[in-house]
């Protein structure tokens, strides 16, 4: 008969988890107050959202589960004590959430060009807010998986990747509600 | 005392191929979420197969990525509450 508690079936940190539920917690609040705002004007936010580019947003996300892929990987390598190759996969990982912040970075710059700004318009109030936070999560995420590839403990490479999905989990659903859901 | 209590985490493993199929599953579903969107469908109907579809990325990440496969409990906790999460926004989507 087992002993193990719930909380330690949790893999890796305990609070590891902790921050991965506040996160989400607070992003979900974001998309739920995002979505109760556009009920006082659809159509304003259906016109809004045409401005956004959806197939470059389509793309960072196949980037993003991709560097996911490298980090959960770089896991299974290390603990397989195949070093080296579970510290390109984090650095390969890393690039790719450089890739995202530099397609993240056209688009606002797309934006900025058609004079598109905060004050525009409620929904790109929002827009700017939520992807704009996750982006901040995104660059701490790059720091954060290349220490883990250079401090690369067994224990670090978790809490590294970990991160890193949570990250990658925020944008599965920023994605479809802020770009597709018009 | 740390490290004993984490041996079992520390244990836990899936083959490779494991992680692979979640990526190419991940993959195919944000091809099918983009593609949804180019439906002459009504809204409701695509709006409601963008969700589900993500609701489904979001329990691969967690089950694969994030291993919670190896604790069932946990990964029908979070589960249970991003479709909770999920059906609120179609809610708000649909009025």
């Amino acid at each position: 008969m087992s002993d193990t508690s719930l909380i330690e079936e949790l893999p890796g940190e305990l609070l590891m988890w902790v921050l991965i539920i506040s996160e989400l917690l607070v992003f979900g609040a974001g998309l739920i107050a995002f979505m109760g705002i556009r009920l006082t004007d659809p159509a304003g936010f259906a016109e809004a959202q045409s401005h956004l580019h959806r197939t470059s947003a389509a793309f960072n996300t196949a980037v993003l589960v991709t560097s996911g892929f490298l980090a959960a990987q770089a896991l299974h390598w290390r603990r397989t004590a195949r070093r080296s190759a579970a510290r390109l996969a984090l650095i390969g990982s890393a690039l790719l959430g450089v890739v995202f912040l530099i397609i993240k970075g056209i688009e606002y710059t797309g934006k900025a060009a058609q004079g598109i700004t905060f004050e525009t318009h409620p929904f790109f109030m929002f827009y700017y807010l939520l992807t704009g936070f996750h982006a901040a999560h995104v660059l701490a995420g790059v720091g954060i998986l290349l220490l883990v590839a250079w401090r690369d403990d067994v224990r670090n490479i978790e809490a590294g990747a970990q991160y890193w999905h949570m990250v990658d989990l925020v944008w599965i659903m920023l994605f479809p509600v802020i770009y597709l859901l018009g | 005392m740390r490290a004993a209590s984490s041996v079992p985490k520390l244990s836990r493993q899936w083959p490779p191929s494991t992680l692979r199929r979640a990526w190419v599953t991940l993959l195919a579903l944000s091809l099918a979420s983009t593609l949804l969107t180019m439906l002459p469908a009504p809204p409701a109907f695509v709006g409601s197969g963008i969700l589900i579809l993500a609701l489904i990325k979001v329990r691969v990440i967690l089950a694969r990525y994030l291993d919670l496969a190896g604790s069932p409990t946990w990964l029908r906790g979070f589960t249970f509450v991003m479709i909770a999460f999920g059906c609120l926004i179609l809610a708000l989507f649909l009025i």
